[in-house]
This record gives structure tokens, sequence and C-alpha cells, in this order.
């Protein structure tokens, strides 16, 4: 039910510019309801998952 | 086309798939026009997969094979699955690559060969739980560049 994909964001510009990456890596969440920049500690993307799922 | 794994990057590769123990099946996803990095992803999986008998690798079309892009869920290309294989069956980790997997993004790719073969998250037990109890799916796309 999770689905990881890492996108080259150079070949992607469309996806890249919708989501305003910048700095790298960025991983958006659910077509851009969260936006983490930068490697972060498993337990800040934890917090963002259960933000984002209202749990 | 000129090879483009060198010799020592094949044996570095060899060494780090060693401890290799469950199959892991490669879906490429190409496209025949523009797409700029197609050949050359296809190209390198190619030169990849034969070096562990663990690893293998279907090359698909993501026009021609329009069903099972939409069975992994594939929409943009080079796509690459890494998906684990017990026999004859294929099972989907949500694991996908979109775009040539250069620079670090080959350290990556060996990385998650691995972590799919291992057929272990190696996530914290807080996160486990989280996804235990997850009901809904969850997109999480990692934009990087090459170097």
């Amino acid at each position: 039910m999770v689905q990881s994909e890492m996108v080259e964001a150079t070949e992607f510009q469309a996806l890249s510019s919708k989501y305003n990456v910048s700095g790298v890596p960025q991983t958006t969440i659910n077509d851009g309801a969260a936006n983490v920049v930068g490697a972060v500690p498993e337990s800040n993307m934890l917090a963002e998952l259960k933000r984002i799922t209202g749990k | 086309m000129a090879q483009l794994l060198n010799a020592d990057v094949v044996k570095q590769i060899e060494e780090a798939f060693a401890p290799m123990k469950e199959s892991v099946e490669l879906l490429y996803f190409g496209k025949k026009d523009n797409c700029d990095y197609c050949a050359d992803t296809q190209q390198l999986l190619e030169e990849l997969a034969p070096i562990s008998d663990k690893l293998s690798l279907s090359i698909y079309d993501i026009e021609d094979d329009a069903d099972v892009a939409e069975k992994f869920n594939v929409d943009k290309v080079p796509g690459i699955v890494i998906a684990a294989k017990d026999g004859e069956t294929v099972s989907d980790y949500g694991v996908r690559f979109a775009g040539i997997p250069s620079g670090h993004e080959f350290t990556s790719l060996i990385q998650d060969i691995l972590l799919v073969s291992g057929r272990d998250s190696g996530l914290s037990q807080a996160m486990r739980d989280f996804l235990k109890d997850l009901a809904e799916p969850v997109l999480m796309q990692v934009f990087v560049t090459p170097t």
C-alpha cells in the first residue's frame, strides 16, 4: 500500500516544478500533502506520515 | 554501444551481491520514442542482471505492455520496479525508480536490490506499527539528481 519512488528530477521537470523541487533530496508524499527536504531521520518521516494520514 | 559497467565495478557489484539469499526481479519499462535515457537504462540493467543468479530482468514497453505498466503502477519512463521473486511468483514491494539510476543513484539501486532480497524493510518498530494500521495508499516520491 506504500509505493516509494526515486524520481530523477532533471528527466521529469514538469513533476519537479509541480512540487517546487529546488534542494534534493526532496520527499514529496501523496502529491504534495507533505514535502520533506533533505535526508531526514526516519522519525521525521514517520511524523509527516502520521500528520498527513491524521494518525 | 560500449560497456557501461567496467570490470572493476562489476567485481564490486559481485561482492555486494554475494550474500543475496532470496531472488529479485527487475521490471524495466521503456518507450521507443521521446525517452532520452531509455536505451542507457536498459543497457545498464542488461549488464547488471547477469552479475547474480538471484537477479532477473524483464523488459517491457510502457505502450505495448500497458497492462503490465498499469498492474505495477508505472507511469514514467525509464521506469524500474524492484520486486521480490519466489519461484515464479513476483511480489510487488512498492519500490520504484523513475529515470536513469546514475551516479549516487546507482548505489541506491544496488542497496534496494539487497533490501528486497532480504525481504525486510529494516525500519523501526514505530514505523512498522504505523504501517500495520495504515488503511490508505501512500505515495512517496524522492526527487534526486545524479551528482
